[in-house]
């Protein structure tokens, strides 16, 4: 069974916000709704020497998933890949998993009254294909994979460089991993 | 049209008061029934009790994006929603059938035996759904102002010394068939206001002082912030100095008044409690991020509009 992860670069990344909106599109999100924002950082330092950072930020896929264990209906759920997804037909949006999840990365659809998420496209991951914002980003900043792949690009990416993950000491195993350095490199 | 976090709303405060404080009245009823004397309380108070939690569950259901689908929160055992509605639901149970031993018109209200098994298992529920929003809310990491154990205490505190101002109102309407502990209970409820201070106060010192910055200045908006109104005049001197010095009054009128400022020190004190989990623990730039989204009343929207 695969273990799908992504691998953002902040090195590449020039926070165009073309993931943003290729997954509004995919998704047919209201326009209130984001999954995945690309924030910025900076500019930071003082002239000449300045620098500024775009992060785009999206559901994590925790490995340890507080939203999936705070769910009073079982309508958020882990598949054995990884995906962490919403059954729209069991929630009733409580918001327990909006509340749990430490990275905002749920939204309530005020029109249906549930919750949705990012569950890395997996209507297209399932069919082969890999996820939009992934096939959109003409920076390559985003890399999707399976991590149980040796000779997968977000393996190699994981083990040669340094890579961090969000909010890490709260212990949830996220399966984002960030690429952040100061220095662009040529991959 | 709105970009802010998504965050639970008042409903849900109110679910908390109501469902806190009347747990909390099933286990000060139960409790002494027991080692007091038989049905000591207000009959109308331990009527009210379940029906407060009753209250407390329709608030609930309000707050949820699909209210009629309400029946699945009752499916995963392993949430802690789930553990908390079917706790309510028994309290609801419980507590109307504690509450009819007393009225003599029923034909069970003599099985002493009866009634003080369904004493117990109301203490036991009550003291559960009273913990509960506690306990819930505490389990939160991202969230920095509610993580840690203590919103447990703070919780279980506030629904007694509501329960108990909740008995005495309700004595003071319908008396109870013995004044034995209705004339105590201002008592304690004087001493639980006093113990709500010392812990509201050591708990946002401890969180300003004492542990990470995202938790200082999560407690610095109960002290300097947007809520520190609200918690300094609404819930410190409305809700506990004011009814904690008319409480030691004898007089009807001065506890029929600080009972209710109790009550209203119970609300206001969920209500900023629910309100400090829209803090959370921000991802580098977020907050940036959301405050250059539109709102909702910006001039180009409106003109789309037209």
């Amino acid at each position: 069974m695969a273990h799908y992860v992504m691998v953002i670069d902040t090195r590449t990344c020039v926070g165009c916000h073309s993931c943003t909106v290729a997954c509004r599109v995919h998704n047919e999100l209201p326009v209130d709704m984001i999954y995945n924002p690309v924030t910025t950082v900076g500019p930071t330092g003082v002239f000449p020497n300045l620098h500024m950072v775009h992060i785009p930020l999206l559901c994590m896929h925790c490995e340890n998933t507080p939203c999936v264990d705070a769910c009073p209906t079982g309508a958020s759920q882990q598949r054995s890949d990884g995906i962490v997804w919403v059954d729209e037909k069991k929630c009733v949006g409580c918001k327990a998993c909006v509340m749990a999840c430490p990275y905002g990365a749920r939204v309530t659809n005020k029109e249906k009254g549930t919750v949705q998420k990012c569950d890395f496209c997996m209507d297209r991951v399932d069919k082969g294909n890999i996820p939009r914002c992934v096939q959109t980003c003409h920076q390559k900043a985003r890399i999707f994979g399976d991590l149980d792949d040796p000779e997968s690009e977000v393996s190699k990416l994981i083990n040669k460089e340094h890579v961090v993950r969000l909010l890490d000491e709260l212990g949830t195993k996220p399966n984002v991993y960030y690429i952040y350095g100061l220095e662009a490199q040529n991959r | 049209m709105k970009h802010k976090h998504d965050a639970w709303g008042w409903m849900l405060a109110v679910d908390f008061f109501f469902a806190g404080m009347g747990a909390a009245m099933l286990v000060i009823a139960g409790i002494t029934d027991l080692f007091v004397g038989e049905i000591t309380t207000s009959v109308l108070g331990n009527f009210l009790a379940p029906i407060f939690v009753a209250i407390g569950a329709c608030f609930l259901i309000l707050e949820l994006g699909r209210p009629f689908q309400a029946w699945r929160v009752f499916m995963n055992p392993k949430a802690i929603l789930t553990f908390g509605a079917w706790n309510m639901l028994l309290a609801i149970g419980f507590g109307i059938i504690y509450a009819s031993f007393g009225v003599k018109a029923f034909p069970w209200s003599d099985m002493v035996v009866l009634r003080q098994i369904f004493a117990v298992l109301s203490i036991i529920v009550g003291l559960v759904v009273a913990t509960y929003p506690g306990v819930l809310l505490a389990r939160h990491k991202s969230r920095p102002f509610w993580n840690g154990p203590g919103m447990m205490v703070l919780f279980l505190t506030s629904s007694l010394v509501t329960a108990a101002a909740a008995h005495i109102f309700c004595g003071l309407l319908m008396p109870a068939p013995t004044e034995v502990v209705l004339a105590k209970l201002s008592y304690l409820v004087v001493a639980l206001l006093f113990f709500q201070i010392i812990i509201w106060l050591g708990y946002i010192m401890i969180k300003i002082t004492g542990t990470t910055e995202r938790e200082a200045k999560a407690a610095e908006r109960w002290l300097k912030g947007d809520i520190a109104g609200s918690f300094k005049i609404g819930f410190l001197v409305c809700g506990n100095v004011l009814p904690l010095i008319l409480l030691l009054f004898a007089n009807t009128t001065a506890q029929a008044v600080g009972a209710l400022l109790v009550l209203l020190g119970g609300l206001i004190m969920r209500h900023l409690a629910v309100k400090a989990g829209e803090d959370r623990t921000w991802l580098p730039g977020e907050l940036k991020y959301y405050s250059k989204l539109p709102t909702g009343d910006e001039e180009f929207l409106k003109a789309w509009k037209c």
